[in-house]
């Protein structure tokens, strides 16, 4: 990847293209206007690959629409949003920090209440309509994400990693797809490591802002077609719709031959999820453990296995 | 004439050497009082009257030459973070910051989960929740606070017990999350409301008492339970350091200025803000039919009021 540095000169004015979010802006100002990236500084790229979240000035300030965006704080960051009378924002009630009382907030009620219900996920997403200001901030130490998403961009994000999206990104959420099943006398759980349903969010004609928040550092990496990685499914923050998702199940090998090694090992394994690009893929690095009860797997979707 | 720089009483006797009021050694000279933003630490020009610095999060005068704040520990070097919708940053604090008060100081050390070091002086001492203790001089004695409202406070889910350390020795507290300390020196008169099991400890000259929140529907979904801390000086200086989780931010409101905050997110505020349980209805489709509610705290002022980014609300035994 290339730097940071991307200013072009013309004859006549300077142009700056944010490595990030991919916005061109006059480079005048010292963070991306679109997602608030420092312009001043390289790129943190690892050896394999995988980006750094490029770091943010405090109190960096972002516009969508006639709106603005001021994110605030290190630790638990907040996205303030100084709403113009025409815009307006939806999230999860939970994310509200503080508003001022002349915002008008309603409930956008969605398809598939039961399900989402079921799923654990908020049946009711609120809405904000400007003027006025209103902050958001989630409830674990880690950073926030701006992408803001121009006409026909979509974006698959894990349940529970939204913050806050602009009015003009339309929001849809489909089942994952990920899961297995495992039996215990006559007793069958199904389990699903990443959630049953994930975020769809898109921006159909307008360009619009979406904000995530994510546990920990963020780090994303652009998977080339056909490339594969392995990724913990609650480390996965969000991801390109082109990528494809899978489960992989591993065991490792056993070292010794006791009864007790052996019954480790039956009970030894790791669920990852296996993604596939093209596209760019994003994780966490402060993510939740998976509960897995160690019963023999009964069916599941479709996935991979290695034994060791 | 001679000034204090823990209480920045000033004194016209010039053979007074120590502050009546904290017994801080006085230091000299009528000082000129510059702002903040227009004055960059550095060595000071003697042929000037020697200026002072005024630090924009407790107001107290600090010498020319001096880094961070000798009373609340927020750098002088750096300019304040204000966000434009008026919420100040709690000032971050540098690494191994010092902080004075009455014979003792306060060393704040770490950044994730900063960790109060406390170097008491004879004769002064701290007192605090027992859970935030982190470790001690074998030879630091540790009291119990007489409280009055001990079974309100048991029923309420408050400390029933507050600890005394007492100096000379050394003392050191952090809590258990993400977070930052907010160092507020306390001038006399002033009186702070805090969110139950927000306070790291305070110094023995601050008295501590409870208010009862008042009303059904701000007992059931304010947020704060039945009661709130409160700390009160009378004609001594206090210290009062708290524990914020996430970021912690600031605003000062001006008398009737209203603001709605989530309940969980309220962390302390002048006893001049008002705070009142709001209900915010939530309607949608045609005619407002259906949809739901949520409760968020209205607050209103004159008076600052502190918030805290991570509000949820770690529960502590």
């Amino acid at each position: 990847m290339s730097d940071n540095t991307n200013l072009a000169m013309s004859a006549s004015a300077r142009v700056y293209t944010c490595s990030w979010c991919g916005t061109v802006s006059d480079g005048t100002s010292l963070s991306c206007p679109a997602c608030g990236a420092t312009v001043d500084v390289r790129q943190t790229v690892t050896r394999s690959e995988w980006i750094e979240l490029p770091g943010r000035k405090d109190m960096a300030k972002l516009q969508f629409g006639n709106s603005y965006c001021q994110i605030e704080g290190a630790y638990v960051p907040v996205a303030d949003m100084n709403l113009a009378p025409e815009d307006s924002v939806y999230f999860s009630h939970h994310v509200l920090l503080w508003m001022e009382p002349q915002v008008h907030v309603s409930a956008m009620s969605m398809k598939g209440a039961w399900k989402r219900l079921m799923a654990g996920l908020p049946i009711i997403m609120t809405q904000a309509q400007g003027p006025g200001h209103i902050a958001f901030s989630q409830d674990k130490p880690g950073e926030m994400i701006a992408l803001p998403l121009q006409p026909g961009q979509s974006v698959d994000v894990r349940e529970h990693i939204f913050l806050v999206a602009t009015g003009q990104v339309a929001y849809d959420w489909f089942n994952t797809g990920i899961w297995f099943s495992t039996k215990n006398g006559d007793e069958t759980e199904t389990h699903y490591p990443m959630g049953m349903f994930m975020d769809r969010f898109s921006s159909p004609t307008t360009p619009g802002l979406l904000l995530l928040h994510a546990g920990g550092n963020v780090f994303v990496r652009d998977l080339l077609p056909g490339h594969s990685i392995l990724v913990k499914p609650t480390a996965l923050l969000f991801k390109a719709s082109t990528v494809q998702m899978q489960l992989h199940i591993e065991q490792p090998r056993s070292t010794k031959s006791s009864w007790s090694s052996w019954v480790s090992t039956w009970n030894n394994r790791h669920l990852w999820l296996r993604l596939t690009g093209p596209g760019r893929v994003a994780v966490q690095s402060a993510f939740e453990y998976i509960e897995d009860n160690g019963r023999n797997i009964s069916s599941h979707s479709d996935a991979t296995w290695q034994k060791w | 004439m001679k000034y204090c720089p823990t209480c920045n009483r000033t004194y016209t006797e010039d053979r007074q050497k120590f502050c009546s009021v904290d017994g801080t050694q006085l230091l000299n000279n009528q000082v000129t009082v510059v702002s903040q933003k227009a004055q960059t630490p550095g060595q000071p020009d003697p042929l000037e009257p020697i200026q002072r610095v005024e630090c924009q999060w407790c107001q107290s005068q600090n010498e020319r030459t001096a880094l961070s704040c000798r009373s609340c520990g927020a750098p002088l070097d750096i300019r304040n973070l204000v966000s434009e919708s008026g919420w100040r940053e709690a000032p971050r604090l540098k690494d191994m910051t010092e902080i004075r008060f009455g014979n003792s100081t306060c060393q704040v050390e770490g950044e994730i989960v900063p960790v109060a070091e406390m170097s008491l002086g004879p004769g002064d001492a701290v007192f605090f929740e027992h859970h935030v203790l982190l470790w001690k001089d074998a030879t630091v004695p540790m009291s119990v606070m007489p409280l009055s409202g001990g079974a309100k406070r048991l029923f309420a889910g408050m400390p029933f017990i507050v600890s005394i350390a007492q100096g000379p020795g050394r003392v050191a507290f952090s809590r258990d999350a993400t977070g930052e300390l907010v160092v507020l020196p306390l001038h006399p008169g002033m009186e702070l409301d805090v969110r139950e099991h927000a306070f790291l400890l305070a110094s023995h000259s601050i008295d501590f008492t409870y208010v009862q929140i008042k009303g059904l529907r701000n007992i059931l979904f304010g947020g704060q339970g039945m009661f709130m801390d409160r700390f009160v000086t009378t004609s001594t200086p206090g210290l009062l350091l708290l524990h914020g989780y996430g970021n912690v931010f600031e605003r000062t409101l001006a008398a009737g200025e209203t603001i709605l905050i989530e309940p969980g997110a309220f962390l302390y505020k002048d006893a001049s803000v008002t705070m009142n349980a709001q209900p915010i209805k939530l309607t949608s489709g045609l005619f407002g039919i259906g949809g739901t509610s949520m409760n968020l705290a209205q607050i209103s002022g004159p008076g600052r009021v502190g918030i805290q980014s991570m509000y949820v609300h770690h529960h502590t035994q």
